[in-house]
């Protein structure tokens, strides 16, 4: 087994895994920065990336309790537009439904098959009488099918480890997964959030599913983590010219095409990532 | 492996207990920390509610580990924060509630984090100026680089140390006795000071002593950060409370009540980032905010012949600085078993070299694992490190280097896309010399040695370019023997780099980082260039572009009003050293089983022992001598510093003296079995040195003798 003992999967590097088994073995185990574009137009992704960003803290301030009106400062002092529209949109819809005990950016962990799982959340609310509801915010232009969403890692692995975990946010009562729904809130369709509901078959077929692909990936060998057949993957991977696999990266709109999200910088698990300076 | 007896009794109190456990370096306490930690989680606590606090964040490693190897299921994750870390994270999350009052001039914008070199670039735009024009700092002769980090440290001393930087200057003056030009400086570096944070606050920077200061004169007394954190964590772990600054220990002070429990670890003798603000008397004082005290006294890692060795240092430093100690029991024995020095005087420095190469094969071959090596010098210069990995990769040995301050320019990779950069961009007028373009495309292009290279430029490179034209040319202008000789198929690699080259030049202006990634992903790592499946590269030009694209976050549109390109701005720093000092990843130097090649007081600072050290250039005084900072003053900026004191050459020999016992003293609790001492009479840059620390070892020779007698 070639992964480190502390290894931990996640959303995004078992979704790096399932695109792309060479990628993963690149960014995750070597830890190769290649740094290629990942769509061509780089500044407006970037944009993007940052807009959502600041959003995302807007809503993290005001779930931790920072005053309204000074988020709605600077929410209308944000260089696009497009923050004041959601963070006006998100106070309308969204606080109704908050009521109840909030964990924010609270990060699970859990172990399978001897591996280590870990997920990190925008929100956890347990409401009366026993449900815990996940919220996820996202900023992507368009919202997806409810049915491509139940089949994304991001869904199945934060329904699962809270399922699994989730004791360790209510004092060690056992989580069954009929309490789990998971709630996605797309800032440019606020009247219409996405709830999936969990069940015990589902949990069943995501045990399965993780166990089987923990063990697959645990189990490789360093050559044995093959190239992507599916080369529409390489568009927006940075590694294509590390694998010969074109000259230029993919453009910012096939991108959104293809339901992908620019927002890996949010999901890393280690908040103390942050750029620190130690004097 | 078992608990010792010490370690036992420590987890034995019950889990609300607030403990302060000190003990010399060696005695087990971090491990104690770390079952500690396992048996809060044994008991019930979720690890999300545990705090672990250290100076620096590797550090916390251990503990880190030590949630890993639990047999029992964990559900969360530990959370482990410095003083820097939690300053950074609470301004960023809790901003709103705050900009309002802490002076920005845009309290509704969000505010920028600076890094070290976005700091020391920003503090260039202000100082230097001020340098040119106003003749600040005329009588210094050393470089600016060092006039900006150095009123950063000041800066960051004020902010951690806790006093208003405005002060800065008058505590400075105020403790000199020598010329008076040295007060000049002193003034100037306040001016400096009152500018930089007065260019800070108009642009919504935060530096470093910012945003420190930022969390503990508004957030932290406010309810809402407080509660936050209050509620956040419940437990609390400290390790190396000695090496943190006093703030730290402020903030502490008041917050300790409100945890479930607390484990504060103090390391006796220690305090050796005293340069960086570590207050040993002010951590000693959190002791008073626990129920408990405890005292570890058995040293879990040194030999008896060390320990014998180590006092008779102690005995050879206080007979040396006047006060004389109680005989050591150095034995002849002890010095044979834990010492060793060259069995010959050695003159030259590479011979030294040759010794300790030598001496570490002969370790190696007979079991030892070479992750029980360290190689140590009070600092580890290009050409130390280059001689020593020579020799050590010529025998085959695996070695690292932690150098903290490794500089980003100086690496190939680099210095490629900086060059092709320039070329790209003749209206930036930074156009590289004909020499560092064939060594550029030496490195760019597959088949081009330097010495065609050189060939190649020679005929295409037009270094004097007129009117911003672009300066290559293509491969056609070669005379056709020279074409031959340098092959059509690198002319054809070649044209393509330029020719890309020129499209871009001719494109609308983009962002450097992002026309270093093109060039990067379109040509450079494609198949028949230098980068193609060149892993290491990748990783080197990565960091480097991630430097620019944080530079550019960074200044935007801060300066003004001219028209500037940031891609020149930061091109025209690296050259002029202000910036690209980055540090590489810590991921990028894996902790294998290597010999360690470290300055001493970063191996001292990680926290780890091991079976061999080699202490090379002992003659130096730089083992004690604090550095040359004619701009600062890390004593009398203290906390412990008496206002209306004098700094006289009695302090500095004795702020020497102290901190040659804590650094001798604190390697030797780090050494399991024997320290080699790399001696030659000529040091690395030819003089000849006669330091204390030799004086110090010949004083421990005698001694055994006289035990012998």
């Amino acid at each position: 087994m070639i992964l480190p003992d502390d290894f931990v999967f996640t959303q995004s590097n078992l979704q790096d895994y399932l695109d792309c088994p060479y990628r993963f073995y690149l960014r995750h185990i070597r830890h190769t920065r290649w740094p290629a574009l990942v769509v061509d137009d780089a500044v407006a992704f970037e944009e993007r990336g940052q807009i959502g960003a600041r959003f995302h803290r807007l809503l993290q301030q005001y779930l931790l309790e920072v005053p309204e009106t000074r988020l709605t400062d600077l929410a209308a002092a944000d260089p696009s537009p497009d923050v004041l529209n959601w963070w006006q949109d998100f106070l309308i819809n969204v606080p109704p439904w908050l009521s109840g005990i909030r964990w924010v950016e609270a990060t699970l962990h859990a172990q399978l098959a001897g591996f280590h799982l870990a997920a990190k959340y925008d929100l956890v609310l347990a409401q009366p009488p026993d449900g815990l509801v996940i919220f996820d915010w996202k900023t992507s232009k368009k919202r997806p099918r409810k049915e491509w969403l139940l089949n994304r890692v991001q869904t199945r692995i934060y329904r699962f480890i809270l399922c699994k975990s989730g004791s360790a946010l209510l004092k060690n009562a056992t989580v069954e997964p009929e309490q789990i729904t998971m709630q996605y809130w797309y800032a440019a369709f606020p009247t219409a959030p996405i709830s999936l509901p969990y069940d015990a078959r589902a949990h069943e077929k995501d045990q399965a599913f993780f166990t089987r692909l923990v063990n697959e990936i645990g189990s490789r060998k360093a050559d044995s983590f093959f190239r992507t057949e599916e080369t529409r993957h390489c568009r927006f991977c940075v590694y294509r010219s590390h694998c010969d696999r074109g000259t230029q990266a993919g453009d910012l709109a096939a991108f959104e095409d293809e339901e992908l999200e620019n927002e890996t910088d949010l999901q890393d698990l280690d908040f103390e990532a942050i750029e620190e300076i130690e004097f | 492996m078992l608990p010792t007896s010490e370690q036992q009794a420590l987890i034995e109190h019950p889990i609300s207990s607030k403990v302060f456990l000190q003990g010399l370096a060696g005695t087990g306490k971090t491990t104690a920390g770390a079952l500690w930690l396992q048996k809060l989680i044994l008991s019930g606590i979720p690890p999300h509610q545990i705090l672990v606090w250290t100076p620096q964040r590797a550090l916390a490693q251990p503990y880190l580990d030590a949630l890993r190897q639990m047999d029992q299921p964990v559900f969360s994750l530990l959370n482990t924060i410095t003083l820097g870390g939690l300053a950074r994270r609470m301004v960023d999350l809790f901003w709103p509630a705050v900009s309002r009052v802490v002076g920005v001039a845009n309290p509704d914008l969000p505010p920028h984090f600076l890094t070290l070199e976005t700091a020391q670039y920003y503090m260039a735009h202000v100082v230097h100026p001020l340098i040119v024009h106003e003749g600040l700092f005329s009588s210094l002769t050393i470089n600016r680089n060092r006039i900006y980090s150095q009123i950063l440290d000041n800066l960051n001393k004020a902010a951690i140390v806790g006093f208003p930087h405005h002060e800065i200057g008058d505590r400075l003056k105020s403790a000199w006795i020598g010329d008076v030009e040295q007060i000049h400086i002193y003034d100037d570096v306040q001016v400096c000071v009152n500018h930089f944070r007065s260019f800070c606050l108009a642009h919504n920077l935060l530096d470093f002593s910012l945003q420190v200061e930022i969390f503990l004169q508004h957030l932290w007394p406010s309810a809402l950060c407080q509660g936050y954190l209050t509620r956040t964590y419940r437990h609390l772990i400290i390790d190396n409370i000695e090496e943190d600054p006093p703030v730290a220990h402020d903030i502490l002070r008041t917050w300790l009540p409100e945890f479930d429990s607390a484990l504060i670890i103090f390391d006796e003798n220690a305090g050796y980032r005293y340069f960086l603000g570590a207050d040993v008397e002010s951590a000693y004082t959190l002791h008073r905010s626990c129920s408990e005290m405890v005292h570890f006294s058995d040293n879990q890692v040194q030999s008896l012949p060390i320990t014998h060795i180590q006092s008779g240092i102690s005995r050879a430093i206080a007979s040396l600085n006047r006060k004389p100690e109680p005989s050591a029991d150095l034995m002849p024995e002890d010095i044979r078993a834990g010492l060793e020095t060259p069995g010959e005087k050695i003159k030259y420095f590479p011979a030294m070299v040759d010794w300790v190469a030598d001496r570490i094969r002969t370790l190696i071959d007979a079991g030892v694992p070479p992750g029980e090596i360290v190689v140590l010098a009070p600092f580890m210069p290009d050409v130390l490190h280059f001689s020593l990995a020579n020799q050590l990769d010529a025998l085959g040995i695996p070695h690292r280097a932690h150098r903290p301050s490794r500089s980003l320019r100086e690496e190939p990779a680099t210095q490629t896309l900086l060059t092709l950069a320039a070329v790209t961009h003749p209206d930036w007028n930074l156009l590289p010399k004909r020499i560092n373009l064939a060594f550029a495309l030496m490195q760019a292009v597959n088949g081009l040695d330097l010495v065609r290279s050189q060939l190649l430029t020679a005929y295409t490179y037009k270094e004097f370019a007129k009117e911003n034209a672009f300066p290559l040319q293509p491969f056609e202008v070669v005379p056709p023997a020279t074409r031959d000789r340098i092959t059509y198929r690198v002319g054809e690699r070649y044209d393509r780099l330029v020719s890309w080259l020129h499209s871009a030049s001719q494109e609308d202006p983009q962002t450097l980082d992002f026309f270093l990634n093109r060039l990067f992903g379109e040509v450079l790592s494609q198949p028949g260039f230098g980068f193609h499946n060149n892993l290491e590269s990748g990783n080197t030009i990565a960091t480097l572009i991630e430097s620019i694209q944080k530079f550019r976050w960074a200044v935007g549109a801060q300066i003004g009003p001219e028209p500037f390109t940031i891609g020149k701005e930061y091109l025209q720093m690296v050259q002029d050293g202000v910036i690209a000092a980055s540090y590489m990843h810590s991921w990028e130097q894996p902790d294998e089983d290597a010999v360690f090649l470290s300055p001493a007081y970063t191996f001292l600072i990680s926290n780890r022992p091991v079976d061999y050290q080699f202490w090379l250039d002992i003659g130096s005084p730089s083992w004690y001598q604090r550095l040359d900072q004619p701009l600062t003053q890390p004593y009398v900026l203290s906390r412990n510093w008496q206002e209306g004191d004098l700094w006289d050459a009695e302090d500095e020999l004795s702020a020497a003296f102290d901190s040659l016992h804590r650094l001798s003293l604190g390697l030797l609790n780090r050494c399991r079995k024997k320290v080699f001492l790399g001696m030659s009479e000529l040091d690395v840059r030819g003089y000849e040195n006669r330091g204390l620390l030799i004086r110090i070892f010949q004083q421990v020779f005698q001694q055994a003798q006289k035990g012998a007698a």
